[in-house]
């Protein structure tokens, strides 16, 4: 009788502290933003587990991969099969460990990193780690990429039990909250940020001189690592520099990373050298005065890499598999569909 | 095993997790200073050493009573000198235990204690240095004889601890916002905003200081400990004086055995009860700083006749009380005694409110935040209002519905709480005293 006491006992607290952990976890889903209509970059991360596997091409890096190459357009031109695991600010202990997790989904035959990020040796705020950390699964990628990024300000307990550092949005709730409670609707293409928008090139910033142009020593070594990376999974990795006309990289920069390439055999296209090859006219090709491409720019840039790719790396065109590209058509329609619109 | 064998087993097991508690309390205070660390255990060695000595030599009372106040009123006074000295954390509260058990040895109220380890934890048991409660020796001795942890002992512990916590961090960091905006400003927020500022100021520091008291005793009773209480919803009370009787008890027991009792108490007139009176508050005034020396001697002055303004309306008494000791609470508000004072003349020169309304989003808290805060403190007040039958109701509970309880409060604490990025996150404050 004392026995049948005590089980049930603990039968019932064990179940308060259930219903605990169920409470926690629908809080802890409805206090976290939901990016689907403002800051949409956020849920960039997570949309990749939807389409994860099958693709030949990986692309990792901030927003001059997510805004600037279209991964349908890639299909359209050489039947490349790729996806953009761009997210803002993307730093290159981020990319390398984006790339860690994409490992374990599938092992694509070419990697390309954009090197904008070289320029950044330490994070430059919470709030992007966020955007690229938060939706991330769980596994040890994730891990390494939160302790790899944590400012001074953040606690690993924080990504761990999100409530932590958004329960005080319970009086910024909106609609959208609610809403999207249970999942948040895809708003990319195969990672790529769709922007129709046209804004054309005005005034530029100033182009400032230096004390050095160095990259710091953390950025080379990540740069080893993803190279290695690659390397232990057989795919081979793709320098680039998507184009810009904010002066934010330098010959220097250039050089350094040029060097790079040639001692351990990579491929580096700067495509900042070929924007006027590529067809790219700022007056019409960007949304925002010249630093990212609209749809029209990403659509040049990428049919033209779909060209590089094609020709220098043995991918297959998935246009004449027949499953592969009944998948792709209905992507395609409703990419022309979104870009008609 | 044999009943002898169990009996040892058990002995040897509670001295272990006392010597654990007592280690673990002197490497918690290392982590403020080593230096500190040093002066505690000095003052330990020191008070220790004597108190056995006290029995034979009496009058070796007098220079460890002197040190004791030496070190109490250095760290007081000598900042004021220009002398960059920082107070060991806790300094006040320890000092006073050192002080009482002195004097209680040498009057002969109990004997010396032997050993290390229970004198070594009732002067520096961790959880209650900082900000109390005061204990007694006999107090803290007979918690240390009686600890035992159970089911009972750990599910109080927890929803006090969390209790304090949502005090600490649902009510008290909201108003403390408000409050830090408008004592920012003295010359910009007068009228009707430093009425705000008392009002919410009385609130936060009830809610910090009891909210610290009920962790201090939620991690004791977790501990097997029961501590003494401090508070007695004091904001109930029906005058100044009775005030002070259910705030702070464990420092208004301390004041009245050590320094008004030895005064002569209410035995020698009218006149000597009051002037013994004020002669405490300034005592107490200094112990909380120098600069509140004006404030203990109104307390004093306001115990002596508060008494005499009771109405037959217990709702309006509390009311009046509690505006009463909010005016008073200025004195912590304001970094000196003149910006207090120019402060409470304001809320009669200066006619705000129109404006304070319009403004009322723009010091620090938004639409929701307020709400939640008025939430929060109208939930302390209903605690506070029904906190014996809750008591009584919490104690009779099922296990179940007592982890239900621990739960709800600890989601509270998580969503409603002030915390994290954005947020800088104030000492309790009656931990700096």
């Amino acid at each position: 009788m004392k026995k049948r006491k005590a089980f049930q006992t603990v039968g019932s607290v064990a179940l308060v502290l259930l219903a605990f952990c169920v409470a926690l976890a629908l809080l802890t889903r409805l206090l976290e933003p939901k990016y689907a209509t403002t800051l949409t970059e956020g849920s960039m991360i997570s949309q990749y587990y939807a389409e994860s596997g099958g693709h030949e091409v990986i692309f990792v890096g901030d927003c001059e991969v997510y805004a600037n190459f279209s991964p349908m357009e890639l299909y359209r031109e050489a039947g490349i099969t790729a996806y953009v695991r761009g997210t803002p600010q993307q730093l290159l202990w981020q990319s390398y460990y984006i790339l860690e997790e994409t490992f374990a989904y599938e092992t694509p035959k070419v990697v390309v990193l954009n090197v904008n990020a070289m320029r950044y040796s330490e994070p430059v705020s919470e709030a992007y780690n966020r955007l690229t950390i938060d939706n991330m699964r769980w596994s040890s990628a994730k891990v390494g990429i939160i302790l790899a990024s944590m400012t001074e300000e953040d606690s690993f307990a924080s990504y761990l039990f999100p409530i932590l550092r958004y329960h005080s949005r319970f009086d910024e709730l909106t609609q959208e909250d609610f809403l999207y409670f249970l999942e948040t609707p895809a708003n990319t293409y195969s990672g790529y940020q769709m922007n129709k928008a046209v804004n054309p090139a005005g005034t530029l910033p100033t182009k400032h001189v230096l004390a050095s142009y160095d990259f710091e020593q953390i950025c080379w070594e990540y740069l080893d690592r993803i190279r290695l990376l690659c390397q232990e999974h057989g795919a081979q990795l793709v320098l680039i520099k998507a184009p810009s006309l904010y002066p934010y990289w330098y010959e220097e920069y250039d050089a350094q990373i040029e060097d790079y390439a040639a001692t351990n055999g990579l491929n580096f296209y700067n495509f900042l050298d070929v924007a006027d090859s590529i067809g790219i006219d700022y007056s019409t090709d960007t949304y925002d005065g010249g630093l990212h491409l609209n749809l029209s720019g990403a659509t040049k840039l990428s049919t033209y890499f779909a060209g590089i790719l094609a020709q220098e790396y043995a991918l297959t065109d998935y246009r004449v598999d027949a499953a592969v590209s009944a998948q792709y058509d209905e992507k395609l329609r409703l990419y022309d569909l979104a870009a008609a619109q | 095993m044999g009943p002898l064998r169990v009996a040892l087993v058990r002995i040897g097991m509670s001295m272990a997790a006392e010597i654990g508690i007592l280690l673990c309390s002197l490497a918690l205070y290392a982590r403020y200073g080593m230096g500190a660390l040093a002066y505690l255990l000095g003052v330990g060695i020191l008070t220790y050493g004597v108190g056995l000595l006290l029995p034979r030599r009496r009058w070796l009372m007098w220079p460890l009573i002197a040190l004791n106040a030496a070190a109490l009123l250095g760290a007081r006074f000598l900042p004021l000198a220009g002398w960059g000295i920082a107070a060991p954390l806790g300094l006040s509260y320890f000092t006073l235990q050192s002080i009482s058990y002195t004097v209680d040895v040498a009057q002969g109220k109990y004997e010396p204690e032997r050993s290390v380890l229970a004198f070594g934890l009732y002067l520096s048991y961790f959880p209650h240095l900082f900000f109390g409660p005061i204990e007694s020796y006999p107090g803290m001795k007979a918690a240390l004889a009686a600890r035992k942890i159970s089911w009972d002992s750990i599910s109080e512990g927890g929803a006090r601890l969390m209790w304090g916590l949502f005090k600490k961090l649902a009510i008290a960091a909201r108003a403390g916002v408000v409050v830090g905006s408008i004592s920012a400003a003295p010359e910009q927020y007068r009228g009707a905003y430093a009425l705000l500022a008392m009002l919410l100021y009385a609130v936060e520091i009830y809610a910090d200081f009891s909210g610290g008291v009920d962790i201090v005793l939620g991690v004791s009773r977790m501990l097997g400990l029961r501590l003494s209480e401090n508070f007695d919803a004091p904001y109930f009370s029906q005058s100044v004086a009775e005030f002070w009787r259910r705030w702070h008890i464990t420092l208004g027991a301390w004041l009245r055995t050590y320094i008004y009792i030895p005064l002569g108490g209410n035995r020698r007139g009218k006149v000597r009860k009051v002037l013994n009176g004020i002669v405490t508050f300034l005592v107490s005034g200094l112990w909380h700083g120098s600069q509140y020396l004006l404030w203990g001697l109104l307390n004093g002055i306001f115990v002596a006749c508060g008494e005499r303004f009771k109405t037959r309306f217990r709702a309006l008494n509390c009311a009046l009380t509690f505006l009463l000791m909010s005016l008073l609470w200025s004195f912590f508000i304001w970094p000196d005694s003149r910006t207090a004072l120019a402060s409470i003349a304001s809320l009669v020169t200066t006619f705000n409110y129109g404006e304070l309304a319009a403004n009322i989003e723009n010091l620090g808290l938004n639409a929701g935040e307020w709400l939640a805060f008025l939430c929060c403190a109208l939930l302390l007040w209903g605690h506070d209002l029904f906190r014996a039958p809750l008591a009584r109701r919490f104690a009779s509970a099922a296990p179940a519905a007592r982890t239900a309880v621990i739960v709800a409060l600890a989601l509270a604490v998580l969503v409603l709480g002030m915390y994290g990025i954005g947020f800088e996150a104030q000492d309790f404050i009656y931990s700096r005293f």
